[in-house]
């Protein structure tokens, strides 16, 4: 017994980073299927046990790496309550869809954190990651119903951070977003016993 | 045997031992009594006493220590009274023997322990030295199996070293034989080698006699070999003579080939004469036909001089046809003028027809009554923009009007609301004064109710007490109390009954009316709360804003995407600009006149090139000319690295050499010309190495030949 709860302790920072590579997959996703970038530009990858598409582009890949692990300092301090991924029209700013991905904290396993000394998890990685993928496949189901994004779009992700928050360098306060009209898609949530990660899709109702 | 030797001395240690303990036991008694005694005798004066106690503390028990003092004071109180100091003797010594067999007894047990331990002992040495006598015994046995297997061996090695001895006897015999053999071999061979000593011998004798003779041999040969020398210096001698008459035939056959060449040129010059003579037969013939050829001249001149006419006539025909044709140029854009004059009275004349038959639409078919009907409608139209500019006016002062009217209402609607704050403010009034009715009207029943009260009293104290003072007392105050009940009941009167619960009747169904309003608003108010709560729990839902501050990076795509597009977008705009500036200008003449421009270049430099192409070939040629001139031969270019050379001074343009461009130079490339100088390509090409070499060599050939032919045929 002692053995298996070894096996299955998940840290605050293992945690934050199982969001992160989740959030990471799930921007790439979205970038995809809503065809902001043309599809050869992206490589396909088996994670999840499925196949997801990472984008090649030195330029959004360098924006997921800093926005990422300046997220997960954030997430392992409490810091970051949503992070929203938005596609905006480029020609006149408008706010087209907003991808809501809202961190939820969590206790974990109380008598093992006693034990460690610090908070853990004690979740099966495996259900963890059996629980992303099914996030992922819902995600590649939205193409079905999100309307078609018919202008030249680019994407911004805004982080919904608490007050006490420093801003650190390269970072910049930014308008909250809203979308008029707006129809909201909730995903299924995952958790990883210390986090637990609540995924919203909202969309402009075509007229 | 050697068993029962030991056992026997194993009883003779043994036998001490039993002795001592078969002795043991009757000692035991035997030596405490007689210690007993002997102790006695020390003390020999109460031997008799000592033994009495003895013998009854043998009666006693031995082991009791206890019972032999009670009996001793038994005894010693039963006995005869002895001496005081008698007495205490006795007792000292009977103390004394007691003690004395305690120690004794305690010796007796120490030796009966130490026999039982001997005992113990002896028993275990015996069993350890039985147990060594077996074992003796077996290691005897052994000892014997094994002396009995050694002295078969020995009986076996004896044999062996027997059967050894056999044999290096034989062995012996054998070596013996042997050498003996070697012997007569040795002496055998000595014989051969003499005998091969003797046959060497004859043999270098042999040699020595070949050698001689050989020797001879070579002699005469070296004298055959200066007999040959002499003939070969003969020989070479008769080598030089022919090669000198060689030459001479050379030189005839030289000759020769010249002599025919010569005769050819002869025959040839004989065809000529031949063709010489015919001609000039033709040429009689012809002197013959003069006179017809002179008459055909005069006629010829004729035509030449009309001819003549006719191209002065054509001339002159030019200078018109150039003279026309500039004139027709100067016509050719009037005549256009013309033209397009045509087309334009056309399209008049259509706009005209138009016009006319919408005059007589207009019921008008002259042009003064055109302009007659034009005049007044001009004026139609002026007076209705009189009309509608007063329109206008009047327009503007309804509106000024209507604003004072809006005015007027709005002061209306505020002094309605005043009437109605008054109205409101009466009808609390009214509702007090009810209020207050209800007091008086309550107040006057209670002062009646006294007034009752009083004039009973009054009947009562006018029938017990007839006081005249106060009853005139109670008469005054009635008075005035009546007096006060009018003014009161004027007072009511004054707010008349009727008028006041009509008002009231109405002002109730006023109130109920504004009760219902009240109620539908609060209604709506309700509706509109939850309504506001629930937008407000969306707009919670959707933004945790009032916590938390967005964040975002500075250089996020969307910014980055914006940019370019706005960039794009000036440059675009830019050029737009740009164009459109371009187009003003006139872009379309500068094209024009661009294009020409080109044109002219395009031919200049055609022009140009043809010139080098023509200055090129003729250069070219003049270096081919001045090489061939030169150097004596014509290169001529036939292929792809293939060049043929043909000399100046050939006898017949078959006669050339073909050159090869090769990576390491030049190689000569296999004709049937080059077949035939085999001379010079051994010499020049194959020793030399060298082209130039052999081409000069081959010229210089050439050219001495045809000199030659020269020389002969100017001889």
């Amino acid at each position: 017994m002692s053995q298996q709860q070894t096996k299955n302790c998940i840290t605050l920072r293992g945690s934050a980073q199982i969001i992160c590579e989740y959030l990471k997959f799930a921007i790439n996703s979205v970038l995809f299927q809503r065809g902001l970038y043309p599809p050869e530009t992206f490589k396909a990858e088996q994670q999840y046990g499925i196949t997801l598409l990472l984008s090649e582009d030195p330029l959004i890949k360098s924006f997921l790496t800093n926005l990422l692990t300046q997220s997960e300092e954030w997430i392992v301090n409490k810091k970051v309550t949503k992070l929203s991924l938005i596609i905006l029209n480029v020609a006149n700013k408008e706010v087209l869809e907003c991808w809501d991905f809202n961190v939820q904290y969590e206790d974990g396993d109380i008598e093992l954190s006693k034990e460690k000394k610090e908070t853990v998890g004690s979740k099966d990685l495996k259900k963890i990651q059996q629980e992303i993928r099914d996030v992922m496949l819902q995600v590649a189901a939205t193409i079905s119903y999100l309307p078609f994004l018919d202008c030249r779009c680019s994407f911004d992700v805004l982080i919904h951070a608490k007050t006490d928050c420093d801003i650190p360098e390269k970072w910049a306060e930014a308008e909250p977003v809203a979308i008029a009209n707006a129809q909201n898609v909730q995903l299924k949530t995952f958790s990883t016993s210390l986090h637990k990660m609540e995924t919203v899709v909202s969309y402009k109702l075509s007229d | 045997m050697a068993k029962e030797s030991d056992m026997s001395l194993f009883n003779d240690v043994l036998e001490p031992f039993r002795r001592v303990i078969n002795t043991d036991p009757p000692k035991d008694k035997l030596s405490a009594s007689s210690k007993l005694n002997f102790s006695d005798s020390n003390q020999s004066i109460k031997e008799g006493l000592s033994n009495l106690f003895s013998i009854g503390k043998r009666k006693s028990s031995l082991g009791d220590g206890s019972t032999p003092e009670k009996r001793l004071r038994t005894e010693s109180t039963s006995n005869a009274p002895h001496s005081p100091w008698k007495t205490k003797r006795l007792k000292i010594d009977l103390i004394a023997a007691k003690a004395q067999i305690t120690k004794l007894e305690a010796r007796v047990n120490h030796q009966h322990t130490i026999r039982k331990e001997m005992q113990i002992l002896f028993e275990e040495e015996k069993a350890s030295l039985v147990e060594q006598h077996k074992r003796d015994e077996r290691a005897l046995a052994d000892m014997e199996d094994r002396l009995q297997v050694i002295r078969r061996r020995e009986q076996e090695l004896r044999e062996e070293f027997n059967e050894a001895i056999k044999e290096q006897k034989d062995a012996k015999a054998n070596w013996d034989k042997e050498k003996n053999e070697l012997f007569k071999q040795i002496a055998e061979l000595k014989e051969k080698l003499l005998e091969s000593n003797v046959s060497s011998k004859d043999q270098l004798s042999e040699m020595k006699k070949d050698m001689d003779e050989l020797l001879q041999a070579l002699e005469g040969a070296q004298t055959e070999v200066e007999i040959l020398k002499k003939e070969v210096a003969k020989q070479t001698a008769r080598a030089e003579q022919c090669i000198t008459l060689k030459n001479q035939l050379e030189k005839q056959t030289f000759e020769l080939q010249q002599v025919t060449s010569k005769l050819k040129e002869i025959e040839y010059e004989r065809d000529s004469y031949k063709d010489w003579q015919q001609q000039a037969k033709t040429a009689q013939k012809r002197l013959s036909n003069m006179a017809e050829l002179e008459k055909e001249v005069v006629r010829l001149r004729a035509t030449e001089r009309s001819l003549r006419d006719a191209v002065c006539n054509k001339l002159l025909l030019e200078e018109q046809v150039h003279q026309l044709n500039s004139r027709l140029e100067v016509l050719q854009p009037v005549q256009q003028e013309l033209h397009e004059a045509k087309v334009k009275v056309a399209s008049l004349e259509a706009s005209l027809e138009e016009w006319k038959t919408a005059a007589r639409n207009h019921g008008v078919e002259n042009a003064r009554a055109l302009s007659s009907a034009l005049e007044t409608a001009l004026t139609s139209q002026l007076t209705a923009t009189a009309t509608s500019s007063q329109a206008q006016s009047q327009l503007a002062q309804l509106t000024e009007e209507m604003t004072t009217v809006k005015y007027e209402r709005d002061k209306a609607t505020t002094k309605l609301n005043d009437l109605q704050t008054v109205r409101k403010n009466q009808e609390s009034l009214i509702h007090r004064l009810q209020k207050r009715l209800l007091l008086v009207s309550r107040e006057r029943d209670s002062y009646r109710q006294q007034l009752d009260c009083y004039e009973k009293e009054l009947t009562v104290t006018l029938c017990g007490e007839s006081g005249a003072g106060s009853a005139a007392l109670l008469s005054a105050r009635v008075e005035q109390l009546e007096r006060a009940l009018q003014g009161y009941r004027d007072l009511l009167a004054t707010h008349d009954h009727q008028a006041n619960t009509k008002q009231v009747e109405t002002l109730r169904a006023e109130v109920t009316k504004w009760r219902d309003e009240a109620e539908a608003l609060r209604r709506d108010v309700q509706k509109l709360r939850t309504q506001r709560d629930t937008l407000q729990a969306h707009m919670e839902r959707l933004d945790t804003a009032p916590k938390t501050k967005v964040i975002h990076l500075t250089d996020n795509p969307a910014a980055a995407a914006h940019k370019q597009v706005q960039q794009d977008l000036e440059t675009a705009q830019e050029e737009i600009k740009r164009l459109k500036a371009a187009l003003r200008e006139g872009g379309s003449r500068d094209i024009s006149e661009e294009t020409q421009k080109l044109r002219q270049q395009l031919e200049s430099r055609d022009v140009k090139l043809k010139r080098m192409k023509e200055e090129f070939t003729s250069s070219a040629q003049e270096y081919r000319d001045v090489c061939y001139m030169l150097l004596g031969y014509k290169i001529d270019r036939t292929g792809h690295k293939n060049y043929r050379i043909s000399n100046m001074y050939a006898e017949s343009a078959d006669e050339y050499l073909t050159f090869t461009l090769c990576d390491d130079g030049i190689e000569m490339v296999h004709t049937e010309y080059s077949a035939s100088l085999d001379e010079l390509v051994e010499l020049h090409l194959h020793q030399h190495r060298s082209i130039p070499v052999f081409l000069s060599a081959l010229t210089l050939d050439l050219f001495t030949r045809t000199t030659m032919q020269h020389e002969i045929q100017e001889c």
